[in-house]
Parts: C-alpha cells; structure tokens; sequence
C-alpha cells in the first residue's frame, strides 16, 4: 500500500492510476458540493416553513458552494477544470441522489440528516490521504457538514411532532432517502475502491464506509421513533 | 502544475458570492422576529445571488 505524502508539485510524478483516481475523486466531490444545493435551493429557500428556516437555507446552500470552491480550486491545482459540473442538469451529477429536485421540507429535512452524513463520511475518507493538499481543507468543511447533519436532524425530529400526517410524510422520506444514501456508498466489489484504498487516497473500501454509516444512522432512526428500510430493497449498488 | 484558465477567476467570483451571501444572512438573522422587512429583503437577496450561481454561466461571471 502506498503511503507517502503527495504535493501538488509532484502530482505529474505520480503513477497514471493514482493520477487517474484522484483527478475522479476530486471532480466527484466538486459534483457533490454543488449537487445539494442544486436539489433544494429553487423551491426550499422561497418555502422553508419560516424566515429564519428561508435563511439557514441559504446559508447552508452559501457552505455548499464554498465547498465546491475549495474542491474546484484543489483540481485546478491538478490541471482539471471542474467548472462545467456549475452549470450541468441535476440528471447528469455524478451520483444518483443528487439527480432531481426536492420539493418538500420533509425530504429537505431528511436529506441534512441522512444524505449530509454521508458528505461528511466522504470527506473523512480523505482524513490522512496521501495526496497531502487536501487535509487542510478538510477540518473546516467537516464542521459546517456537522452543521448541516444537526439542522437536518432537528427539523426532522420537529416534524415528527406535528402529527401522523406529518410522521408519514417524514417515514416516507426516510425510505426514500436511506436507500439513495446506502447507494451513495458504490458497490462493496468495486475494484476502483481498492485501488483508491491502495493508493491511500480513501481510508476505507465502499463496503466498510456504507457499514459503518448504517451501524450509525439506524439507532438514530429508531430512537426518533421510525421504521429503519430494508437496506436492500430498491437498491441499484449492492 | 499551474492552475487551469479558468479555476481562480471563478476561485475569486465564488468567494464574493458565499461572503455576500453569509454577510446578507448574518446581518438578517437577528432581525427575524423583530423586523419582518428586513427578513424578507435578505432572504430576496439571498435568492437572487443563489440563482445566478444555479445558473453557473461561467462565461458570464468572468467578463
């Protein structure tokens, strides 16, 4: 396994492979980044239940793009030019869950809760990653996705007080985005997460990562009272 | 290895969008019980920044 620590300087030294994966790695990221805020931004900022709702929405939308910022500017540094994921359809991003737009404060909840997480798990795989520039970035970004989760993680459990109308809505939401979450992860035999775990770019493998995230979320599902998905029922990356 | 053409004009224009729009946020949110106005000026604002980066024409940022 390899375990040196890569400056940008060196990056054109490094092995096509690694050259590779980290040139997708960083340009899924910025995808991500900007993915959330293109799910939500059109119709939760004009509709979040209240003023302060409307504004930590943008706020929230405000981190996100400054993610990306710092994530574009990292694959700049590589010679790659992710600009053209600003502007592309949600039906094209990278990864399944940020393909659509959410409508509802349900799943906009739910969302900060579950798919926010899993930012955060894709960010701490780069926690000690050999291609050194990005560590630094990381501590910062972890903690506004934190902020997110905890928004996220209220207003959904402020929802389930409103109701069996308003905990259907929410469960349905959870079905929803849990399985889109567990697929966020890839497949457990995906050859490109070894090979990212070789070249010590990810900590972990697909499998170990969704793991760990599951061993997390369910207990937090269930102590808000709701029923945890079958894990495997709908999913297109097992 | 230098940076692509375009990665820090549009480094420099997203880091006076987020500060613009964590400014208008911050400046607002103390406001919201209080001043509804104010509140909802921000929140426009907010809107009308975001919408332009949703757009993401690159091209129009830099001229």
């Amino acid at each position: 396994m390899f375990t040196d620590k890569v400056e940008a300087k060196d990056f054109a030294k490094m092995d096509p492979e690694y050259q590779d994966l980290l040139r997708r790695i960083i340009t899924i990221q910025s995808d991500c980044e900007i993915g959330g805020p293109h799910l939500y931004v059109e119709k939760m900022l004009p509709n979040a239940p209240t003023k302060l709702d409307q504004l930590l929405v943008a706020r929230t939308a405000a981190e996100e793009v400054d993610h990306y910022r710092k994530f574009a500017r990292l694959a700049g540094d590589i010679g790659v030019d992710v600009s053209f994921v600003l502007s592309q359809p949600n039906q094209k991003r990278y990864v399944e869950a940020f393909r659509g737009t959410i409508t509802t404060w349900e799943d906009f909840a739910v969302f900060g809760f579950l798919i926010d997480r899993i930012g955060r798990y894709q960010l701490e795989e780069f926690i000690g990653c050999t291609y050194a520039p990005i560590e630094p970035l990381l501590p910062d970004i972890i903690n506004e996705e934190l902020g997110h989760i905890d928004y996220g993680a209220t207003q959904t459990t402020e929802l389930l007080t409103k109701g069996d109308e308003s905990r259907e809505k929410v469960q349905k939401a959870i079905d929803t985005w849990y399985i889109k979450g567990l697929d966020m992860f890839g497949r457990s035999e995906s050859r490109r997460s070894e090979r990212y775990c070789h070249w010590g770019i990810k900590r972990r493998t697909n499998a170990q990562a969704r793991d760990a995230y599951m061993k997390e979320v369910e207990p937090l599902i269930k102590g808000m009272g709701l029923k945890v998905p079958d894990p495997l029922k709908g999913r297109k990356y097992l | 290895m230098a940076q692509t053409v375009n990665t820090k004009e549009v480094d420099e224009y997203l880091e006076q969008v987020v500060q613009a729009l964590h400014r208008t946020v911050r400046y607002a949110i103390p406001h919201v019980k209080k001043d509804a106005e104010i509140a909802d000026k921000a929140v426009k604002d907010c809107e009308e920044i975001l919408s332009v980066v949703m757009e993401g024409n690159v091209s129009e940022w830099l001229k």
